[in-house]
């Protein structure tokens, strides 16, 4: 007679005497429980609210750990079964260079200030490519795993802000790329370069802002997905990347550096190319629109977060 | 200590809006708030420190919202989830892989997923492999990997979690049995370590088992809390109440005879007991008579095998059934099968045509009687014989 396994389980459990000593080798199985201060957690329905952010940040604290490890696994997994691997880091930047290269400079001109056309557009597609590539990866990023949105907890924030760290070895191996290219056209390298890491944490902020909010909202309508590509291409040429911030008209100069990116990237490029300093007024502008706008899209994200494994 | 409370507690699920948003946003308009379903309804339990609870309902009854609102997947429209303690779910124990890395990385994913800090699974990383049997596969890819593998690395990583409160959801039913033996293993250990268990289950007879409390959940509420018996027993009245197929009115009426009672009983005792006996008797009704018929009580196990068969059937006996009621009294000296619970089935046959089918139309619970190991009891007496002098 064969026997069903339910019933041989359950008499096991009945009986308690045949404990199979496979778990012998388990800490917790040598009769001592540890005793440990225990955490109490309340489960309420979500609100947009300052205690909503405050206990989402605690835990994410607690959780650090697996932000580490999921943007090592966006590292890993990303250049997997490709030829080129890591290379494809600099081959984007690289190919834009030159297509717009040939553009702005054979097709049609635009003032650089007497630096070479590569070397003005590099300076500015690195911290774009960075920010345009943590925001296209973060937004469709909960989408690509709803099995483990419904079956497991975990803050949430944790898969869009992932995209963060893998974008930005990316724009390190680029950065290597860019200083070859400034040694090739003889534009000097100098101290002031430092000047690119609060710029670039700060555009890292703004990208984190800009892609928890979107990720939100890509959870209950696609279309922010499907609308994404063309959003980051408008949103490029309303920046300065290709084109200088002296070409814009000055009676829109003001409005056009609202946007943190803008201000941002052109600080970038001033620094890396022109050796200058960065203008303190709007880096302390774009760092506090991006605190505020941080604490923002952090608040939705968590509201928002509850009910995610219900409608995605 | 109080481990878990749920305090008035409801959820409400919008129905998934179909086709186009032009078409969604007409219906939230003009349908204001009539496409959305209460999963749960002002429900509110505790669980104490160390307790096992079992949740038993129908499909779509809400212990899965339960589950969810209790491991923060989703969170409640209305009311409050207290939980004292660090809480794991073992829900799907591998759905947090990734083909493209190894098990090894998958380990430490998976382990941070399930709130496990990188020190806490380094250290206990030695003991996962292990315990997971897959060797020196821990460094290919997960993409690579048997189904039982892939089942026995995620579940490795949940049983090192070391929880003071352990969420089940029907992880009984995958694996094979080896796997499923090792899974309650560990559970059983966790239970004598004090922890604080919730398990959801269609499987009575291991909430039975493991549970010393249980909740009924009916349509989004709690009907029943209590020992698992009881609760158990109001489910099964609930369910056959609900399917239509009581003893009592049948849904097609031309039939010429039909099964009206089963019962079971165990002469001298208050219950069936394994090695005890037992009689069965199922009551019938005819309304012509029926030439050589045959009459059967089948006896499943939990998981849905026959286990047994009481039968009128036999080569020597032939009978009749004559126009009126009557019971069929089957009488066991000994009952062989051990202890638990089982469906049962209830058949009347003429000719080897089917009259009349009944399918788990009744339970039969067998407590522990004499000591039983295995599958059925065989019946013995033993003694010490001299040893034989040459």
């Amino acid at each position: 007679m064969r026997s069903p396994p339910e019933t041989i389980v359950a008499s096991q459990i009945a009986d308690g005497l045949r404990n199979v000593p496979a778990f012998s080798s388990l800490e917790t199985l040598d009769g001592v429980v540890p005793t440990r201060a225990r955490t109490v957690k309340v489960i309420r329905s979500p609100s947009f609210s300052v205690r909503t952010v405050l206990l989402g940040l605690y835990t994410l604290v607690q959780y650090s750990d697996l932000l580490y490890t999921l943007s090592l696994f966006r590292l890993n997994v990303r250049y997997k079964q490709s030829v080129l691997g890591w290379a494809w880091a600099a081959l984007q930047p690289l190919a834009l260079m030159g297509i717009y290269t040939f553009i702005f400079t054979r097709v049609t001109t635009v003032a650089t200030g007497g630096i070479p056309y590569p070397v003005f557009v590099f300076s500015a597609l690195l911290p774009w490519i960075f920010f345009s590539s943590t925001i296209s990866n973060a937004v469709n990023g909960l989408i690509l795993c709803p099995n483990l949105l419904t079956k497991m907890y975990f803050p949430r924030e944790i898969i869009p802000l992932s995209y963060i760290l893998a974008a930005l070895v990316d724009f390190f191996i680029a950065s290597v790329l860019l200083a070859g290219v400034m040694t090739y056209y003889r534009v000097p390298l100098t101290w002031h370069l430092l000047f690119t890491i609060p710029i670039v944490f700060i555009l890292g902020g703004v990208a984190a802002a800009v892609a928890l909010f979107l990720s939100a909202i890509q959870v209950r309508f696609r279309d922010m997905g499907l609308a994404m590509p063309f959003l980051l291409q408008i949103w490029m040429f309303t920046v300065p990347v290709v084109y200088s911030l002296r070409s814009v008209p000055m009676r829109f100069r003001t409005l056009y550096l609202l946007d943190p990116v803008a201000s941002l990237i052109e600080d970038f490029r001033q620094v890396v190319v022109h050796g200058a300093l960065p203008s303190l007024r709007s880096l302390v502008f774009s760092g506090a629109l991006t605190i505020v706008g941080l604490l923002l899209a952090y608040a939705f994200f968590k509201s928002s977060e509850a009910t995610m494994a219900d409608v995605i | 200590m109080i481990d878990i409370k749920v305090d008035n507690v409801s959820k409400n699920y919008k129905l998934p809006a179909n086709g186009d948003a032009a078409r969604r946003w007409y219906r939230r308009g003009v349908m204001r708030g009539s496409e959305c379903v209460w999963a749960l309804r002002n429900v509110s339990f505790q669980v104490r420190e160390g307790e096992a609870l079992g949740i038993v309902g129908h499909n779509g009854a809400g212990k899965t919202t339960i589950l969810r609102l209790l491991s923060s997947i989703t969170a409640p429209t209305s009311g409050e989830i207290t939980i004292r303690g660090r809480l794991a779910a073992m829900v799907e124990v591998s759905s947090g892989f990734h083909p493209e890395l190894t098990g090894l990385e998958n380990v430490y994913l998976h382990g941070a997923m399930l709130g496990m800090r990188r020190s806490e699974i380094r250290r206990k990383l030695e003991s996962i492999v292990e315990f997971s049997g897959v060797g020196r596969y821990i460094e290919v890819p997960v993409k690579r990997y048997s189904s039982g593998m892939y089942v026995r690395l995620g579940f490795a990583i949940a049983a090192h979690l070391d929880p003071d409160i352990l969420l089940l959801d029907e992880v009984l039913a995958v694996g094979d049995a080896a796997f499923q033996a090792k899974c309650l293993d560990r559970i059983t250990e966790l239970r004598k370590d004090g922890r604080t268990l919730v398990f959801i289950s269609h499987d009575l007879a291991a909430v039975y088992r493991l549970c010393d409390r249980a909740l009924l959940v009916n349509q989004g509420r709690i009907l029943a809390d209590g020992l698992p018996r009881q609760v158990i027993d109001h489910y099964q009245q609930m369910t056959f109440a609900d399917q239509g197929t009581s003893l009592q009115e049948h849904p097609s009426t031309a039939r010429p005879a039909e099964c009206t009672s089963v019962a079971f009983s165990a002469p001298g005792f208050p219950e069936v007991r394994t090695g005890y006996p037992m009689t069965a008797r199922l009551g019938y009704r005819a309304s012509t008579s029926i030439p050589n018929a045959v009459f059967r009580i089948s006896i499943y196990w939990p998981s849905g095998y026959l286990c047994s068969q009481l039968t009128t059937e036999s080569k020597a006996r032939d009978f009749s059934l004559e126009p009126g009621t009557g019971t069929i009294e089957f009488r066991c000296p000994k009952l062989p099968i051990v202890p638990g619970l089982y469906r049962v089935d209830l058949e009347i046959e003429s000719h080897g045509r089917e009259i009349d089918l009944r399918q788990r139309c009744a339970t039969l619970r067998v407590e522990p009687g004499d000591i039983v190991y295995g599958d059925f009891y065989i019946e013995n007496t033993w003694e010490i014989t001299e040893p034989v002098s040459a």
